[in-house]
């Protein structure tokens, strides 16, 4: 090609598609979160709720909230609910809290996910405090209790008498050599 | 339609031949040379995937474990349909349309030889990159080929891995941008799109689907990199991602890939049931149109390889629907098929065996991706052998048989000589059974609930498992005739004349046999 295949209509705009096409697979990333939030699919939870902006005009209901606990793979950290359930009302602030020992002699840094089932039942699970919020440190051998403060929105649908809530420890970081930190 | 072509022999010697020696091989922009050696080396990928599979089904031929740790059993189907897919079938498709569109178009090469070049020399690049994590500590890929994360994030040797995929994928782009760019630049006077052969057709649509999906394939292994190795959590949900993104990521990519690898198939069959029918095609314009409307729906279905992450019911319906309407225009294809046999003068050479085969063996794969498309049917059948028999009853009776087809229907134009046809008749009928013995069985065991990708299984399989490991050794062995019968062909056989075959039609057929080194330097007149 003398004129060279950039003075090529059909290919520059094949190259422009590949291009778009390459940024729009990251762009599926912040989509999908959005989406999720949206129609609180995939049991998917964000952030801290306001509370103080509902109204109060639904009527209350009771429902029950079953907790569960995973430790990913292999981290060395005990990890359970105090309540296994709790019966709570909706638009009612309830309270628990779950326990966390770390096994090891160094400082573990962790982080817990949290997940509603069933997934539509998320968007109406509203934690205001929550040890998921942020990053979990414990030291060697520590143990802590970790408060969760949430409430149920009424809007929960009907046919929802049970939601469980679940959380998912996993290990960040482990404080590596710590003896030898102490000599310094 | 019908053509004028000039005789140019007499300016051959205008022309510089194809140098000597690997250098012709090496620096050639000829589009048959390239398309020979893409086709010689899907042909390499086809055996050495062949030969994973034949591991693949001598563990699985009795239950426990005999030859292999799972770990290696991993590699191996990982390996298998890496190999498969990305060396076999897709550079077998693109072989063929390197040495058919510039000749069924009336153009004298491809649009842009040199990155023509560079395509296929990408490829054993990639291959050589993929294939020596077998030589390192750690070993090959062993998450599978749709290397889900976090189970590939945590693999050894995942960067070449993805280097891999990543050269694959340019590669293929640059493929399909040559393609696109041909047939809309370079088709000769008086072939409008719609008069376009419709292997033609069902390349330019592959070739935009290519250039939809590839890239996000390439977005999907970045994101796995950067997971890997420079602390993202795009797929990890200690970190605030999501496993579940991968799959939408991913299967965005892989269903458009599923019709990447029929379509041209579509292509190929429609010429081979119209020559030896003698009869033009029925519905043409009907053909094109349900390739489109393929592609299209192709885009909104990916989300049926996923039924069981625990959707919405609302998108379980959509993709339920969505994934049914697809078998709308394959039954149109099906049909015209059909229609054009139908009361035609039909002779059984060994391209017209393979493609009634293909006709009827590729339309159950479909029927029984229907049967998974059903959601509720679908929470049994997820990861079960059921699934693997249907995608290899789309995938090698499908795409393979097609590919096969085309090879004998096109070999003669190629190399100037006719294949035997016992031969080719004798492989025929050994891989249809070997074909048909492997993977039948494995709806029956599918159904009773044995799962995919175990190196081991429960006993009362066994009986069944055995018998697809018989009816696998026979398929695999019978491509080493395939094998021979080709390079018999390519030095020796009767002459063959440029029509070859008396129902054919189409620009090819007009240029001598085997076709000379440049082809259509003046452009043929297309009626």
């Amino acid at each position: 090609m003398s004129n060279g295949p950039l003075k090529n209509k059909v290919f520059v705009s094949l190259l422009g598609a590949v291009t778009f096409m390459f940024f729009f697979s990251f762009m599926l990333v912040p989509l999908y979160n959005v989406f999720c939030e949206v129609t609180g699919l995939n049991g998917k939870i964000y952030g801290p709720s306001d509370f103080f902006k509902k109204n109060n005009e639904t009527y209350e209901r009771q429902v029950n909230i079953r907790f569960l606990s995973t430790v990913n793979g292999s981290a060395p950290v005990t990890f359970y609910p105090s309540e296994t359930n709790l019966e709570v009302m909706t638009d009612k602030v309830s309270k628990t809290s779950y326990i966390a020992t770390n096994n090891t002699n160094k400082r573990l840094t962790l982080s817990i996910v949290p997940s509603v089932s069933p997934g539509l039942a998320a968007e109406n699970v509203k934690k205001i405090q929550c040890f998921c919020f942020s990053e979990q440190t414990l030291e060697p051998y520590e143990t802590q209790e970790w408060a969760v403060r949430f409430y149920v929105d009424s809007e929960l649908s009907e046919n929802v008498n049970n939601v469980y809530l679940s959380y998912t420890l996993f290990e960040k970081e482990r404080e590596e050599m710590l003896a030898v930190n102490h000599e310094h | 339609m019908s053509a004028v072509v000039e005789n140019h022999n007499h300016h051959d010697d205008h022309h510089h031949g194809p140098k000597k020696g690997i250098m012709r091989w090496l620096t050639t922009t000829n589009h048959k040379d390239i398309g020979t050696l893409y086709l010689w080396f899907s042909f390499a990928a086809f055996l050495l995937g062949g030969a994973f599979a034949m591991g693949i089904r001598a563990e699985l031929f009795e239950p426990g474990l005999q030859l292999m740790d799972p770990i290696r059993y991993n590699q191996l189907v990982t390996m298998h349909g890496l190999i498969m897919i990305f060396g076999g079938v897709m550079p077998a498709f693109v072989g063929l349309a390197n040495w058919l569109i510039p000749l069924q178009i009336g153009a004298p090469d491809m649009a842009m030889p040199r990155m023509n070049n560079l395509s296929f020399w990408l490829l054993p690049t990639a291959f050589a990159i993929l294939l020596s994590t077998a030589f390192m500590e750690g070993g090959m890929p062993g998450f599978g080929w749709t290397f889900y994360a976090p189970l590939s994030t945590n693999y050894p040797n995942v960067a070449y891995f993805v280097f891999a995929i990543h050269i694959m994928g340019a590669s293929s782009i640059m493929g399909s941008i040559n393609v696109i760019v041909t047939i809309m630049n370079m088709r000769a006077p008086g072939m409008t799109l719609m008069k376009m052969p419709l292997f033609v057709w069902s390349w330019l649509i592959t070739a935009y689907l290519l250039i939809a999906v590839m890239p996000v394939l390439a977005g999907a292994v970045t994101m796995l990199l950067m997971d890997a190795y420079f602390g993202t959590s795009f797929f990890d949900a200690a970190g605030g991602g999501d496993p579940v993104l991968f799959q939408h990521v991913f299967w965005f990519f892989g269903h458009p890939e599923v019709y990447i690898m029929i379509l041209p198939a579509f292509g190929i069959t429609s010429h081979i049931i119209s020559t030896f029918s003698r009869k033009p095609l029925f519905g043409h314009s009907s053909m094109v149109y349900a390739m489109v409307s393929i592609a299209v729906l192709s885009f909104v279905v990916w989300a049926h390889h996923m039924f069981t992450v625990g959707m919405p019911l609302v998108a379980e319906l959509f993709f339920m629907w969505a994934t049914m309407l697809i078998a709308i225009p394959t039954g149109v294809k099906v049909f015209n098929w059909c229609a054009t046999i139908f009361k035609g003068s039909i002779t059984y050479e060994t391209p017209m065996l393979f493609s009634i085969a293909f006709v009827v063996l590729f339309t159950i794969g479909g029927f029984s991706g229907l049967m998974l498309a059903i959601t509720p049917a679908d929470f049994q059948y997820h990861d079960t052998y059921f699934v693997v028999a249907h995608f290899h009853y789309v995938l090698v009776p499908g795409a393979v048989f097609s590919i096969m087809a085309a090879v004998y229907y096109w070999l003669p134009k190629w190399t100037g000589n006719m294949y035997d046809e016992k031969m080719g008749r004798l492989h025929f009928w050994l891989s249809f059974a070997g074909v048909n013995i492997t993977f039948f069985p494995q709806h029956f065991v599918g159904l009773a609930g044995m799962p995919r990708r175990y190196a081991d299984y429960a006993l009362q399989f066994a009986e069944w498992n055995a018998v697809s490991s018989v009816g696998a050794f026979l398929f695999g062995l019978s491509q080493l005739l395939f094998l021979y019968i080709v390079v018999k062909t390519v030095f020796a056989g009767k002459k063959a004349t440029p029509q070859v075959w008396d129902g054919a039609d189409g620009l090819e057929w007009t240029v001598d046999s085997p076709a000379p080194y440049h082809t259509f330097d003046v452009p043929p007149k297309v009626k």
